[in-house]
């Protein structure tokens, strides 16, 4: 076999000649190792091509070392040979290539099935097509088992740990309130830059605690809030659910008799929709906050005035607006996290994906509940 | 004596201020089929990752050839792994590639083969371990014993001189393991391997080890080495108990 002393050798060479009309002679020279430049059984092939043989006669006392690059070379040959009905015989092949050789031929494993098709690009088509109705039947199953398990939950019959809710809870609120605020804090900055330079033009910057308050309040709290928890807390579901997978942790649940559903995701999507308005409340002080920095030392208005103002401007059904928002949204942030964690297949890769994709479904999904928001708000004149 | 390919010495393994095991001396052979026993929890797979440089030890050394492993610095490391091939006990298949892809890539970042090449080689060391015709399967589509197969071809796609088995018949069945067992074997003799096979399965001990180093949990020392038949019968009384306990009368 190939050791490093042996770099020197001559480098690996065929010679072929015919002996007695109907014998092709095949003698290998020099090194043959996988590191080196190999001649291909190509060149034996296009001789057999060229002229037929009833017999191939391989040579190998002239090779120096050998490693995987000759069994490669032996074997390849064979396999032709034998495609051809060609008699091989290899009277001073060394020993441990006989082993390998008999190795290939008799270790099969007895069932090998077909490997599964991958199949040209109109068939891939065809099964992304069919894996897509696959996922969408996935995903209808998916909401229904969820809507079960929280009617489970509220008749106290829906099996999860006390103390998992317990964790989830804090997880998805108190320990998200510093992004969140800070966050909000600089949307509030932003939009208060942004009114001030165009009401300037008007003459009307005073009110620009009105608007700044209004769209915090109404919407863009709730917003950016659930994006925050689509990229926080959205993909952290996604990625311990699709890892409980790989692990085989989600199986173990089911051969219990437990609901992944109800033990996974109920808890999630109950944590999440109760926290997230909580947070949505303090991310609208923050975004408020912001809004009066800029309006304090932009406009010189007294922070009493400017918060009086947005007080003033702001009604009880802007804040509760925002906050029933802010709850979907938190419910969507859960849902499609935990659904893509469960969807992921059996491989450390799919952690991966599943985080993403729950960070992207997450915050479509925001975006599109927003858009519904704002339209049945404004047929009802909210 | 002949000059050991591969063994440690002095060496003390410790997880922070906890001792696992200490002044372990041994020296395997080349081609050998070298176990390294004992029960669980032992150090056993602690000594493997020593040996490969996955963990530190807190005193002594491992040596390939006759050159210092745990001195030696990161690219003398690797080009003394490089002759070195390693079967995980869960298999470590890359899941996201195909069995084909996971033996190529070894080939393909420490070979200069053409990719046609590398095909070929993919194809033997696959067929090697009787898994020709699941080249485009991924690992999480085969059985336990698949996998493990697919890993042992993976551990051999650079021909290595030492191969390093970590719990080889864990999970598997004993038929499947004894089968991989003879693999194994053959692979040993097929390719001139020197092999070591950290495992406490009893029947693939005796049935592929040519010697064999028993490590007690409790001293935290080797107390035995040997052949594995040997010990079975001559050995210290906990080996002896060892050897009892994994068979059943």
């Amino acid at each position: 076999m190939a050791k490093e002393g042996a770099a020197a050798l001559a480098p690996a060479a065929i010679e072929m000649s015919r002996a007695g009309g109907s014998t092709l002679v095949v003698r290998l020279r020099g090194a043959w190792r996988l590191a080196d430049d190999l001649p291909p059984p190509a060149d034996v092939e296009r001789e057999l091509d060229r002229e037929s043989a009833a017999m191939v006669r391989l040579e190998t006392s002239a090779v120096a070392d050998w490693d995987s690059g000759l069994v490669v070379f032996v074997f390849g040959l064979l396999t032709f040979c034998r495609a051809r009905g060609i008699a091989v015989e290899h009277p001073d092949l060394p020993g441990t290539l006989e082993r390998m050789l008999a190795l290939v031929q008799t270790s099969a494993l007895p069932a090998a099935a077909p490997p599964p098709l991958r199949g040209g690009l109109l068939e891939r088509l065809g099964r992304r097509a069919l894996a897509r109705r696959k996922k969408v039947l996935a995903a209808s199953l998916f909401v229904g088992e969820t809507t079960l398990g929280l009617s489970r939950m509220l008749v106290g019959r829906a099996r999860f740990r006390g103390q998992d809710l317990g964790l989830l809870l804090e997880g998805a609120g108190p320990s998200a309130l510093p992004i969140v605020a800070l966050v909000n804090f600089l949307v509030g900055i932003i939009l208060a830059f942004v009114g001030i330079t165009q009401l300037r033009r008007f003459g009307a910057d005073y009110y620009v605690a009105d608007i700044v308050g209004i769209a915090v309040v109404r919407d863009m709290a709730a917003l950016i809030t659930a994006i925050v928890l689509a990229g926080r807390s959205g993909a952290a579901y996604a990625a311990q659910l699709a890892t409980m997978k790989v692990t085989q942790e989600v199986d173990a649940l089911r051969t219990l008799g437990i609901s992944p559903v109800e033990f996974l995701v109920v808890p999630r999507v109950v944590a999440l929709t109760l926290m997230t308005p909580f947070l949505v409340l303090f991310a609208d002080l923050m975004g408020v906050l912001g809004g009066a920095a800029v309006g304090t030392t932009m406009m010189n208005q007294a922070l009493a005035s400017y918060l009086r103002q947005t007080a003033n401007s702001v009604t009880t059904g802007d804040i509760i607006g925002g906050l029933v928002k802010s709850a979907t949204y938190g419910a969507l942030v859960a849902l499609t996290g935990t659904a893509r964690g469960l969807q992921a297949e059996r491989s450390s890769e799919q952690v991966g994906v599943a985080a993403t994709q729950a960070v992207v479904t997450g915050i479509v999904a925001i975006i599109i509940a927003c858009g519904l928001f704002q339209y049945v708000f404004f047929l009802f004149g909210f | 004596m002949a000059e050991a390919i591969v063994g440690v010495r002095d060496l003390t393994m410790a997880f922070g201020d906890r001792v696992v095991m200490e002044h372990l001396d041994i020296r395997i052979e080349p081609g050998e089929i070298y176990v390294v026993m004992g029960g669980s929890g032992c150090g056993k797979s602690t000594l493997l990752r020593h040996m490969l440089g996955l963990q530190e030890p807190a005193s002594g050394e491992v040596f390939y050839g006759d050159e210092s492993f745990t001195r030696a610095g990161a690219s003398d490391r690797e080009r003394m792994l490089r002759h070195v091939g390693v079967l995980y006990q869960g298999s470590a298949l890359w899941t996201s590639m195909t069995l084909a892809e996971n033996v190529a890539l070894p080939l393909q970042q420490f070979t200069q083969l053409r990719p046609g090449r590398i095909r070929e080689v993919v194809e033997l060391k696959l067929a090697l371990v009787g898994l020709h015709g699941f080249e485009e399967y991924y690992p999480w589509e085969l059985s336990g014993g698949m996998q493990k197969r697919a890993g042992l071809a993976r551990a051999i796609a650079l021909d290595p001189e030492i191969l390093f088995i970590d719990e080889p018949s864990a999970s598997l069945d004993p038929p499947t393991g004894r089968r991989l067992d003879r693999l194994i074997l053959e692979i040993r003799d097929a390719l001139h391997t020197t092999v070591v096979v950290v495992t406490h399965d009893v029947a693939c001990i005796l049935g592929i080890g040519t010697r064999a180093l028993f490590l007690d949990g409790e001293s935290r020392r080797s107390i035995a080495e040997g052949p594995p038949a040997e010990l079975r019968v001559s050995g210290p009384d906990a080996v002896r108990a060892f050897f009892a306990g994994g068979i059943l009368p």
